[in-house]
């Protein structure tokens, strides 16, 4: 597990210069991947639902985006983005696809199904905490 | 107030962060705010994935409207994080419209990483994402090969503006084709499916879909549908490439799809 930690927060780390994001802000970025995978893991360990588990993780990204955006005066999408990455349902979005070159129609409708629920928890947990902080900032 | 500069500038910061990855709901909100800095009546801004529009009409000048077809995407996000704080400052006032625009025509032209640290990146992504879906040590060393040989390709056809569906077909054959030689004639106990999907992290268009679901909750349900489909494009070129080029493997030396 420990490996697996360090293995997401440097994925996330080199995924955020594929996506050109300062340098100054990497090692923020890779922090954020830490965290949410470590969400990830200890919720689909209680749960073993892969969706309530990207659902806490992408919470966890929102929130600690939120704060470090604050911190840092940079968009908070910057560290959601790269944070997400392995959350993110792209090999289930490519497994969709690749079922259905096999004529496996049952696990293609499987992964389908599971990847839109997954992006679905990641975009209602980003809402979520967006429309949180909107309120706070509006009464301060 | 010179307001054609000031709709020129709203345009350009709008189509800079638009073609380098930020939401539409952003562009949008970020466009009407420069506008409003007018004081002028109608300010409208709409933006889609692939390109935008805005208006700005008062009873004291003529209206002026503008279409900006944006073709090509990338994800360059220090340039949208840039393009932001300076519209941030200039909206507070603190930054006289002149000197914003200046700024944002050198952020424009800022350069995104050396080629050889995008490539050790791509390597480095794929590695790690191998270890992140439970491969071992053999497996993040090949997964890493295999994301030398990804950005190798990448690098390569990007300089013949080679478009992105064939770059992700090609890029899937790629690494199926390398997975499946480098596991079959080293036989060091690797798990070819994991070092598969490690690899095409790079490629995969999980922001995408993501982003997709979001902009549809949020009521964008044009951005939300292209991107969706744009997902749903990556997708399948990628499957297609390693779909193909595993069937033809199999063909060859025998063995079944798992």
């Amino acid at each position: 597990m420990i490996v697996k930690l360090f293995s997401a927060f440097f994925a996330t780390l080199f995924f955020s210069i594929i996506f050109n994001i300062s340098k100054y802000e990497l090692i923020y970025c890779g922090i954020s991947g830490f965290l949410g995978w470590l969400s990830y893991l200890l919720t689909f360990n209680l749960t073993s639902s892969v969706v309530f588990a990207a659902f806490i993780g992408a919470l966890m990204i929102s929130l600690y985006s939120r704060l470090l955006a604050k911190i840092r005066k940079t968009p908070v999408t910057i560290f959601s983005i790269s944070g997400m990455i392995p959350l993110v349902p792209g090999a289930g979005m490519y497994k969709t696809v690749y079922y259905i070159i096999e004529e496996d129609y049952a696990l293609s409708t499987h992964y389908g199904i599971e990847s839109l629920q997954i992006a679905g928890a990641i975009a209602i947990a980003i809402i979520l905490v967006s429309s949180f902080s909107l309120f706070q900032f509006k009464r301060s | 107030m010179n307001y054609k500069l000031l709709f020129k500038y709203a345009m350009l910061t709008g189509e800079i962060m638009l073609k380098n990855g930020a939401e539409t709901y952003r562009v949008e909100d970020t466009i009407i705010r420069i506008l409003k800095t007018s004081q002028f009546m109608v300010t409208e801004a709409f933006v889609t994935l692939t390109g935008l529009f805005a208006t700005l009409d008062d009873p004291t000048i003529d209206m002026i409207t503008y279409v900006k077809r944006v073709n090509e995407r990338t994800i360059h996000m220090n340039k949208v994080s840039q393009a932001n704080d300076i519209s941030r400052k200039f909206c507070a006032g603190t930054l006289p419209l002149e000197q914003a625009y200046q700024q944002l025509l050198i952020v424009q032209n800022m350069p995104a990483y050396p080629k050889p640290i995008r490539l050790l990146a791509t390597c480095l992504t794929a590695g790690f994402f191998t270890l992140v879906f439970g491969g071992r040590v053999n497996d993040f060393i090949t997964a890493t090969i295999i994301g030398l040989a990804l950005g190798l390709l990448q690098i390569g056809l990007n300089k013949i503006h080679a478009t992105r569906f064939f770059i992700d077909l090609i890029g899937g054959a790629l690494i199926a084709a390398c997975a499946f030689i480098l596991t079959q004639y080293i036989p060091i106990g690797m798990d070819m499916n994991v070092i598969i999907i490690g690899s095409i992290m790079p490629l995969v268009p999980g922001v995408a879909i993501t982003n997709a679901v979001r902009d549809t909750i949020q009521g964008d349900l044009v951005s939300g549908l292209s991107r969706a489909v744009e997902a749903f494009m990556i997708a399948s070129a990628i499957a297609i490439g390693v779909g193909s080029v595993l069937k033809i493997f199999y063909l060859v030396y025998g063995g079944s799809f798992s």
